[in-house]
């Protein structure tokens, strides 16, 4: 973010839609702000965290409905660093949640009036280095998209979307999880107790208090000593499995 | 009221069935007492019209006491009662009967020597009165399995058509806000595409409702509504969606219930090709097959997108009107494999002249 000085005279921004005429109207109404910089214009959400990463924007124009990753999970990628305002069209959930978190948005099709006023609001925010809703809009998206079906991993500039039933087992390292992935391994910024609860509870049990596994991948348990049992995965690999665990794995079975 | 007393061909009927049951008594009377012939007529034959108009009093009994819902104990008590009392009612009438008989020469002495018969007249009027509760009971039961029927088919009517009530006014928010919003960043850049791009909605919305109105269009038609929002999506997604038409000139005047490929059309651009980043092409094809209408959709998608909300919905209710509109005669094939999407449907090829094309023989031929 800029320091103070320099974000009273200038302020960078981003366009991300994927569609060519709505960035164009974003672009025509900035024209009236010179002191206003487009970094960038992306037409996908890699694209637009990939970019975002690199150059930093104070502001982003956000359209929710794209390919590979929605808005949302942009925002979510990219972390709550710069201010954003939404642009869509018609999402009756997405409303709701922006005037529940008060998030500035553009409906479109918008006015220049309407395109001020959210434009000296996100002013504001990108100032004052406000994080706004965004960070409780990102978790409100994500829970109800429970159980969740992919898992949005940021690499540096590479993002990797990982579809939940490539997973065979989530191990806990600190503050981060390690997806394991056929032989792969993603981390990512989590808490194993937020994790656990969005996903597929049928599926995903949380056996240890370090793993959560794929009950599709579990070949069989083996009893180490009283009440103290391994599972053994169709790879091979051999996860400990604590006496909660147990008692959890055990009507799946 | 009673149906049978309500319509004069029913009560012709009901009363024609009961002379066999007057033979029947005039016979017994005759073999089991001293009666004559003529004596045994004469007193059966008014006696039972007088009983089978008794007996229409268990169209009451059986409706206040329908089966299954009255326990069997109960309905034994109650029939038994009301069997007794009928009965008794009957061989009362009978006597008067019989004592109007014998002030005629011929018939002198009858109501003396009609005494003997009255254990057997009690117990046949007891088994006639079981007979015609029994014969309630199956009629009401036919009646309600009717009436079941008849109301199952009605409800499904009425939903049916608030369906396609719902159909017609359901054009996406979302597609006519993208809509106006390219519209409006043509305008200042390009207001000749902003004033076509208008035309072409407006277009689209009025085809889209006066074609619903209607029971049948031809393919010809739903291919053009179709073509209509293609061209406003390609406004919008630029050089993202491709279009391959392959469509037989034999397959146009086919009859096809309305809006019913513009949906899978629609869906295809949604959940398909808008969800690529480089986009994609979307097939549209449509042939003649003997006596069948065939036409098939195809479209890239990314097996990876988040699933989205709602999907399948359009897909199901296009489902659902074929089969209520050709039952068995229709199918709708989807398939996903290796990143594309291929939906088909075959249904009867009808033209605007009423004739089914072709022999019936090859109905039979369905898709491969």
């Amino acid at each position: 973010m800029n320091d103070k000085d320099s974000a009273a005279e200038g302020l960078s921004c981003m366009i991300v839609d994927d569609e060519d005429l709505a960035r164009r109207v974003i672009r025509e109404h900035l024209a009236r702000y010179p002191e206003v910089a487009i970094l960038a214009e992306c037409a996908n959400g890699f694209e637009a965290v990939k970019a975002a990463n690199e150059l930093g924007p104070d502001l982003l124009f956000l359209d929710i409905q794209m390919p590979k990753l929605n808005g949302f999970e942009v925002l979510e990628l990219i972390g709550a660093d710069a201010a954003v305002i939404f642009v869509t069209a018609y999402d009756e959930y997405a409303l709701r949640a922006f005037e529940v978190h008060a998030v500035d948005y553009l409906l479109k099709p918008f006015n220049a009036e309407r395109f001020d006023q959210a434009l000296a609001h996100a002013r504001l925010h990108a100032r004052s280095g406000l994080p706004g809703g965004a960070p409780a809009l990102i978790a409100e998206n994500r829970k109800r998209q429970r159980p969740l079906q992919r898992i949005l991993i940021r690499d540096g500039a590479r993002v990797h979307v990982l579809p939940v039933d490539k997973i065979d087992y989530i191990q806990a390292q600190d503050d981060y999880v390690c997806f394991k992935s056929g032989g792969k391994e993603y981390l990512k910024q989590e808490a194993m107790a937020e994790l656990e609860a969005l996903l597929d509870a049928g599926r995903f049990i949380r056996i240890h208090r370090s793993y959560i596994l794929n009950v599709e991948r579990l070949s069989r348990l083996q009893l180490l000593a009283k009440d103290s049992y391994v599972a053994i995965l169709a790879d091979g690999t051999q996860l400990p499995v604590s006496r909660t665990g147990y008692a959890r794995l055990k009507p799946l079975l | 009221m009673h149906p049978i007393l309500a319509q004069r061909k029913y009560l012709g009927l009901y009363l024609a069935a009961w002379l066999p049951v007057a033979g029947l008594i005039s016979v017994l009377l005759v073999f089991s007492g001293r009666l004559s012939w003529p004596e045994a007529v004469a007193l059966a034959i008014p006696a039972v019209v007088l009983n089978a108009f008794l007996c229409l009093a268990a169209w009451y009994l059986c409706r206040a006491f329908p089966l299954g819902k009255t326990g069997i104990l109960h309905l034994f008590f109650i029939h038994a009662a009301a069997a007794l009392l009928t009965s008794s009612l009957w061989v009362f009438i009978s006597r008067g009967v019989a004592a109007a008989l014998s002030s005629a020469p011929p018939f002198a002495g009858l109501s003396e020597r009609w005494g003997d018969q009255v254990p057997l007249l009690y117990g046949v009027g007891i088994l006639l009165f079981w007979l015609v509760v029994a014969v309630h009971y199956l009629l009401n039961s036919f009646e309600g399995a009717r009436r079941a029927e008849r109301r199952a088919l009605e409800t499904q009517i009425l939903a049916r058509e608030a369906e396609l009530k719902l159909l017609r006014a359901q054009i996406d928010p979302h597609f006519l806000f993208n809509c106006l919003n390219s519209i409006s960043a043509l305008t200042a850049a390009d207001p000749g595409r902003a004033r076509r791009m208008c035309l072409l909605l407006a277009d689209f919305l009025r085809m889209s409702l006066s074609l619903g109105n209607r029971e049948f269009i031809t393919l010809e038609e739903e291919i053009t509504l179709a073509g209509q929002f293609l061209a406003i999506e390609q406004v919008r997604l630029g050089p993202r969606l491709m279009i391959d038409r392959r469509i037989q000139e034999t397959a146009l005047p086919c009859l096809v219930p309305p809006l019913i490929l513009q949906p899978l059309v629609e869906n295809s651009v949604r959940h398909g090709i808008a969800q690529l980043i480089d986009g994609g092409s979307l097939r549209i094809e449509a042939e003649r097959r003997g006596g069948r209408l065939w036409v098939a959709i195809e479209n890239p998608f990314d097996p990876d997108a988040a699933p989205a909300d709602g999907k399948g919905i359009g897909l199901k209710n296009v489902r659902r009107r074929l089969s209520s509109q050709f039952g068995a005669d229709t199918r709708m094939d989807i398939e996903k494999s290796n990143n594309i999407f291929h939906i088909e449907i075959s249904l009867p090829a009808h033209t605007k002249d009423g004739k089914r094309q072709d022999a019936p023989g090859n109905h039979q031929e369905e898709n491969p």
